[in-house]
C-alpha cells in the first residue's frame, strides 16, 4: 500500500502504483538469482560441493511447500512427505511399468499429487489444530505403509532404482544426474516457485487466504466460503512437494519408502520453523542452514539429531520468526536509512 | 412498510435449557430495532441464529420475503445480511485497509469510503489491526459489517468495552449512516442510553421468549419490562 492512504477506492496511480514497482523489483531480483545459480557450477570447483548444494536446493523446495501451508493456511502438516514420495514414485513406477511415456510420467508425477491433496484438502484443511496435524500424519503414514509392504509395486522396503530414458522432452537426461547441470535446474525451479508464491501472496487470492488463516469465521462473515481456498493452498503446497520428490528421483535415480516417512515431514517442518514460515523464502533458508548444519554436526558426533533438536529449541525461543525474520528485522532499519538518505 | 428481516418460530436449546423458545420477530425496512433483555434472555443466540452462526436450531428466516433458512453464513452475507460481534472479530495481522479491501472484493465497494470516513479509519489503513487501539478495533469490526452496504445489519453489543462517550459517539455515527443508507438494523445492547437514543422500536426478550415489542417510550414505562429487566436503568 502507498504512503498515507485515506481512500480504498482511489483510482490507479494512488494505492496501486506500489505493487507494480514491487513486482518489478521482485522479478529483477529473481533474474539476478537465476543468473547466480547458472554461474555457480563455473565458480565452485568442487564437484562434491556442487552435488551437496543440488541436494540442499531440493530440500529447500520441499521445505518451501511446508512453509506455504503454514503461511497461507495456518496449518501444520506431518504428512507432507506423502506428496514428496508420490512425486518420485508416480514417475518411477510409471516408466518402470510402462504405464506412461517418461514425459507424461513427469507431468503425472506433479499433477496427481496436486489433485489428491486438493481433494484431501476439501476435507481436512478446514480442521484446525492438533486434529489436523494428526490427520496429515495418518494420511502420510498410510501412503508409507502401502509402498513399504506392496513389493510388486516398487520392491517394498528395498526401494527401486530408476533408469532414465536417454532423452526427456528432447534434452539429454544425463544432465539431470550431473551435479554441474542439475544445480542450475533445481535452483531456477526454486526461484520460480518463490517468485510464484510471492506474487500469489500479493494477489487478491493471497490476501484472502491470509484473511482466512487469521480468522476463518470472520472471513465467512464478509462473504467467503473458506474451504475451497484452503484446499487450493493444500494442492499448491503438494504440487511443490511433488516437484521436490520428482527432482530428487531424477537426480538420484532411486526411490524408497523413506520418501514417505513422517520423519521426513517432521524434518521439513523443522526446516520451515528454523527459517521462518511467515516469510516466503524463510523455509528455503531454514532448509539450507539445516542441510549443512546436519552435515557438520554429523561429522562431529553420532548424536547429531540432538544438536538439531537443540538448534530448534534455541531458534524457537530466541528467533520466533526464524532466521529470515532476523534478516528482515536487520534489513528494515537499513532500508529506512537508505530511504532517508535518498530523500 | 415492507418487512426486511423476519424470523418465525425460532428455537434453540442447550441441553434442557431453551435459549430461544418459539421467537417470532419481524423488522421493517429501514428500521433500527433494539433487542434488550437480561443476561441469558437469548439476545445473542437470536443474532447467531439469524446470521447463520448457530447450529442445531429450528424455525424459518426470511430476508426481504425470501427464505434464507438453509443458507450458510457467507451466502446470507452476500444476500445482504451482515453482522458485528460482541467480542471484536477482525483479522489481527492484516492491515486495516487490506481487510476492508478483501471484504469489498466479495461484497462490492459501494459506500466503502463513506464507511472509512464515518468510522474514522482513514489514517489507520496501513496499520495491522493488532496494533490499533481497542476502540479502533471495535470500529473496524463494525466497518467490516458495513462493507457492501448491507440490507440488514445485526449488531451484537457494538459498544461493548467502550466508554460512555465513545458509545454515544458510535451510536450517533451508526444512526446517521444507517438512516442515510436505509439499512435495517437489529441491535443488541446493554447500554440503554445507546438503545433509547437510536432505536425506532424495541423488542424485549425474557427466558427465550418475546416479552414485549413496542415503541421506545412505551417500553420505558412498561411494568413487565421494568420488572424483568430495566429496573432503574430506564433513562
Amino acid at each position: 500500500m502507498s504512503g498515507n492512504p485515506t481512500s480504498l477506492t482511489a483510482p490507479a496511480g494512488g494505492r496501486d502504483s506500489g505493487p507494480l514497482s514491487r513486482n518489478w523489483r521482485l522479478l529483477t531480483a529473481a533474474a539476478v538469482a537465476v543468473a547466480a545459480g547458472i554461474a555457480a557450477p563455473h565458480v565452485i570447483s568442487s564437484v562434491l560441493w556442487i552435488s551437496l548444494l543440488t541436494q540442499a536446493v531440493v530440500d529447500m523446495i520441499f521445505a518451501t511447500s511446508v512453509g506455504l501451508l503454514v503461511r497461507q493456511n495456518g496449518r501444520i502438516s506431518f504428512g507432507q512427505a506423502a506428496f514428496f514420495g508420490l512425486g518420485g514414485y508416480i514417475f518411477a513406477v510409471s516408466i518402470a511399468r510402462e504405464i506412461a511415456t517418461p514425459e507424461l510420467a513427469i507431468i503425472l508425477a506433479v499433477v496427481l499429487p496436486t489433485l489428491i491433496a486438493f481433494l484431501l484438502g476439501l476435507i481436512i484443511a478446514r480442521i484446525p489444530g492438533v486434529a489436523h496435524a494428526m490427520l496429515t500424519l495418518a494420511v502420510g503414514q498410510a501412503f508409507y505403509e502401502v509402498v513399504f509392504k506392496w513389493r510388486e509395486l516398487a520392491n517394498g522396503d528395498d526401494g527401486m532404482s530408476v533408469a532414465l530414458p536417454r532423452t526427456l522432452f528432447g534434452f539429454d537426461s544425463g544432465m539431470l544426474q550431473t551435479p554441474g547441470s542439475m544445480l542450475p535446474i533445481v535452483w531456477t525451479i526454486l526461484v520460480m516457485i518463490l517468485v510464484g508464491f510471492t506474487l500469489m501472496a500479493r494477489s487478491p487470492f493471497g490476501q484472502l487466504t491470509e484473511a482466512i488463516r487469521e480468522n476463518d469465521e470472520r472471513a465467512q462473515f464478509i462473504g467467503y466460503t473458506t474451504t475451497l481456498p484452503r484446499a487450493v493452498i493444500y494442492g499448491a503446497s503438494a504440487f511443490v512437494a511433488a516437484v521436490a520428490g520428482l527432482l530428487q528421483t531424477l537426480y538420484n535415480g532411486y526411490i524408497s519408502p523413506d520418501m514417505f516417512h513422517w520423519s521426513l515431514s517432521g524434518m521439513a517442518l523443522i526446516m520451515a520453523i528454523v527459517g521462518g514460515p511467515k516469510i516466503i523464502w524463510g523455509p528455503a533458508l531454514g532448509a539450507f542452514i539445516l542441510f549443512f548444519f546436519k552435515d557438520v554436526a554429523g561429522d562431529a558426533t553420532e548424536y547429531w539429531p540432538a544438536l538439531v533438536g537443540i538448534m530448534l529449541i534455541v531458534v524457537t525461543l530466541l528467533l520466533p520468526e526464524g532466521f529470515a525474520g532476523l534478516a528482515e528485522r536487520t534489513d528494515v532499519p537499513l532500508r529506512r536509512l537508505r530511504k532517508g538518505r535518498a530523500s | 412498510m415492507s418487512i426486511s428481516l423476519e424470523g418465525r418460530g425460532l428455537h434453540r436449546s442447550f441441553g434442557g435449557f431453551k435459549a430461544l423458545d418459539g421467537v417470532d420477530i419481524a423488522v421493517e425496512a429501514g428500521q433500527i430495532r433494539g433487542l434488550i433483555g437480561p443476561n441469558g434472555a437469548g439476545k445473542s443466540t437470536l443474532i447467531d441464529v439469524l446470521s447463520g452462526r448457530a447450529d442445531n436450531w429450528g424455525g424459518q428466516i426470511y430476508l426481504r420475503g425470501e427464505e434464507v433458512t438453509g443458507l450458510k453464513v457467507h451466502e446470507r452475507r452476500r444476500r445482504g445480511l451482515a453482522r458485528s460481534f460482541q467480542r471484536t472479530n477482525i483479522f489481527p495481522a492484516l492491515a486495516v485497509g487490506t481487510q476492508l479491501t478483501v471484504a469489498a472484493r466479495a461484497l462490492g465497494n459501494e459506500g466503502l469510503d463513506d464507511v472509512v470516513e464515518a468510522l474514522s479509519l482513514g489514517h489507520l489503513l496501513d496499520r495491522p489491526a493488532q496494533q490499533i487501539s481497542y476502540g479502533d478495533q471495535r470500529r473496524l469490526d463494525l466497518a467490516l459489517a458495513l462493507v457492501g452496504r448491507p440490507e440488514v445489519l445485526l449488531l451484537d453489543e457494538p459498544a461493548a468495552g467502550l466508554t460512555v462517550e465513545e458509545s454515544l459517539q458510535l451510536a450517533a455515527i451508526l444512526r446517521d449512516l444507517v438512516k442515510k443508507w436505509g439499512v435495517t438494523v437489529l441491535i443488541v445492547e446493554h447500554d440503554m442510553e445507546v438503545i433509547f437514543s437510536i432505536c425506532d422500536r424495541i423488542t424485549v426478550l425474557h427466558l427465550g421468549k418475546v416479552l414485549v415489542d413496542d415503541l421506545p417510550d412505551a417500553i420505558k414505562t412498561n411494568p413487565e419490562v421494568i420488572s424483568a429487566y430495566l429496573g432503574s436503568q430506564a433513562p
